[in-house]
């Protein structure tokens, strides 16, 4: 099924068009015919800002990335080829960030879609109090993710936090925990976090996205006699599967890229427990204020993010949905 | 409304208990924050808290205006920086905001209704450029921020901010214009505007919602941005609302009931944006973010 909108008159009108016959569209710059310094004239403060602020670095981080470049020795600025990738590939520690930032990610997205779905599909039916909900929603949105480690790191208070006496007043635990201070409980503890924060922009994508799911469908649907799980499953789904691949693309990076929910909530600890890819550059840059090993990390996150949406833009053209 | 023929009491129930969930879900969490951000300190610490109206003060934020007096024992520093964090914030996303606008909509036009080589490599580099994650550019934005001297300045922070920015509003710009019909163009031309006017006077009075969303979602990503606040600035006068907030959280001296509020204080902004705007938001992420 294609999704994207009905065919808008966006293409120029062709040359032989009485649109392009009148005289006074001749004269104009607008007309599609010299467009094309037009347009770059449009795009230039764009370019110039996306190749100064991201092509330039980009470029500078790789260069730095080949040298040994350790503030520690400032004197030192030697080119190493690709010494600190190397370096970098063989630390243990890598893999170990890596594996957390896949576990992280690929919980925190499959909560964040499920539960936006889950919320999008409850709020697209009318009910009493749905535009109270539907208003409540954006909360999580507007937190700043400071604001919204803050918030949790006291719900996860060892002494007094919200959590222990909640688990306790329900008989689940006897005694208060450090929850951010068990490995496995932390990540949990950071997953909930970031999720909580993440989940109401992908329900509003997919809440978007089913109302506009055209009412004849499922009239059709009803017609040929299908039951309310069929035509989720063969109307809904299919419908909803551009939104769904905006919100993989935006959630992955989002997960990927966490750095100020680990900042204030867990410090990439307890030990390693939550040192994702992310907070390992951050570390070996300004801990360590190694910036050879550190723009290596960097570049290592960056293709990694960039195969991920090229993946995701694969899918998206190939099923000719994203057009320019 | 399709459903509504069909629903069922039980059915309403079942939705109004999904709903209830859902609001408890939200809610939950923040209006402990809120509730701590009310509470007298000792209240707070006590085990289990003590909530009610004996513990009710307004306190805490009175600390925040008089950072001060004898109110504020502790944390009174990361008190006194909270309201200047807050309104540097308010200028550097607001200037992030009108510089989105201006170079979203020129940009945006130009995919939306011009046909140019080069056109679909360009776009996907804008969006490519937002695949970047910001750890990677914050070391050599850092430096050449440095050498200009234009590290601790909001203008300079504003600009980099369009690196998180740009390339959405673009999008978002692209997909607006291209819903908007021709012929409002088409009309423009016949009249004999030149292309200045019928950007003035028509294209932006018709997609003022699709720019309002833009501007808006500009806003909200220069608020909550942290990493390249914390490395670009680095006194009061351009700290922003998260630096300061996150000082408060590695501060242990602070008082609980104070970082609540000041965690209150640096939510309002972006909060009251987005529930005063909340259809232009949906709107303009539905229909402009994502076709379908």
């Amino acid at each position: 099924m294609k999704v994207t909108t009905e065919a808008q008159p966006r293409r120029p009108a062709p040359p032989g068009s009485a649109a392009s016959m009148l005289p006074v569209m001749r004269r104009r710059m607008w007309i599609s015919r010299r467009a094309t310094p037009f347009a770059y004239l449009l795009n230039a403060p764009s370019i110039l800002v996306i190749l100064l602020l991201v092509g330039y670095p980009i470029c500078y981080s790789f260069w730095v990335s080949l040298h040994r470049y350790d503030l520690r020795r400032p004197r030192i600025f030697r080119f190493v080829w690709l010494q600190n990738y190397v370096d970098i590939l063989a630390d243990p520690d890598f893999w170990t960030a890596l594996r957390i930032t896949a576990v992280f990610t690929v919980i925190a997205v499959i909560i964040i879609v499920a539960v936006g779905l889950a919320v999008a599909l409850l709020l697209n039916r009318r009910f009493p109090g749905c535009g109270f909900v539907r208003t409540v929603i954006l909360i999580p949105w507007a937190i700043p993710p400071v604001v919204n480690g803050l918030m949790w790191q006291w719900i996860y208070d060892p002494k007094i936090g919200a959590l222990n006496a909640l688990l306790r007043w329900l008989g689940v635990i006897e005694h208060y925990q450090g929850w951010l201070a068990v490995p496995t409980y932390a990540l949990g503890g950071l997953i909930v976090a970031h999720t909580w924060n993440e989940f109401a922009l992908a329900a509003i994508l997919f809440l978007g996205a089913l109302q506009r799911v055209p009412a004849e469908l499922y009239d059709a649907g009803r017609v040929d006699g299908c039951r309310p799980w069929q035509s989720f499953l063969h109307i809904t789904l299919p419908w909803l599967a551009q939104a769904l691949l905006i919100v993989l693309i935006l959630e992955t990076m989002l997960a990927v890229r966490a750095f100020d929910i680990i900042y204030v909530l867990t410090a990439g600890g307890p030990g390693t427990a939550t040192t994702t890819l992310t907070w390992a550059t951050y570390l070996t840059t300004f801990e360590n204020l190694d910036f050879g090993h550190g723009s290596a990390y960097a570049y290592i996150v960056t293709l990694i993010t960039l195969g991920l949406s090229v993946i995701y833009f694969r899918i998206l053209y190939g099923r000719g949905e994203f057009e320019a | 409304m399709r459903a509504a023929r069909t629903q069922s009491r039980v059915q309403t129930l079942l939705l109004m208990g999904g709903g209830l969930l859902v609001t408890i879900y939200v809610l939950a969490p923040f209006s402990w924050l809120v509730l701590t951000s009310f509470m007298h300190e000792s209240d707070v610490l006590s085990v289990p808290p003590k909530i009610g109206w004996d513990s009710f003060t307004i306190r805490n934020y009175l600390t925040f205006i008089h950072a001060s007096g004898i109110e504020a024992v502790v944390g009174s520093r990361a008190a006194e920086n909270t309201l200047p964090g807050i309104f540097n914030s308010l200028v550097a996303a607001t200037a992030t905001a009108a510089l989105n606008l201006i170079l979203g909509t020129l940009a945006g036009y130009s995919f939306a209704r011009l046909r140019f080589p080069g056109q679909m490599p360009l776009l996907l580099t804008y969006l490519g450029s937002r695949m970047v994650p910001g750890i990677a550019l914050i070391v050599p934005l850092y430096l050449t921020i440095k050498t200009f001297h234009l590290l601790d300045d909001l203008a300079a922070l504003a600009i980099t901010y369009l690196t998180l920015t740009l390339p959405f509003t673009i999008w978002l710009m692209k997909n607006y214009f291209q819903g908007i019909p021709r012929s409002l163009e088409e009309a423009a031309q016949v009249d004999g505007c030149t292309w200045t006017q019928m950007l003035w006077k028509i294209l932006i009075p018709v997609a003022a919602p699709g720019l309002a969303a833009a501007a808006i979602f500009a806003f909200m990503t220069a608020w909550n941005d942290y990493l390249f606040a914390v490395i670009l600035t680095t006194t009061m006068a351009s700290k922003t609302a998260p630096v300061v907030v996150a000082g408060f959280v590695t501060d242990v001296t602070t008082a609980r009931t104070l970082m609540a509020t000041g965690g209150v204080l640096a939510v309002l902004p972006p909060l009251l944006l987005a529930l005063m705007c909340q259809r232009m938001i949906v709107q303009g992420l539905t229909s402009g973010g994502v076709k379908g």
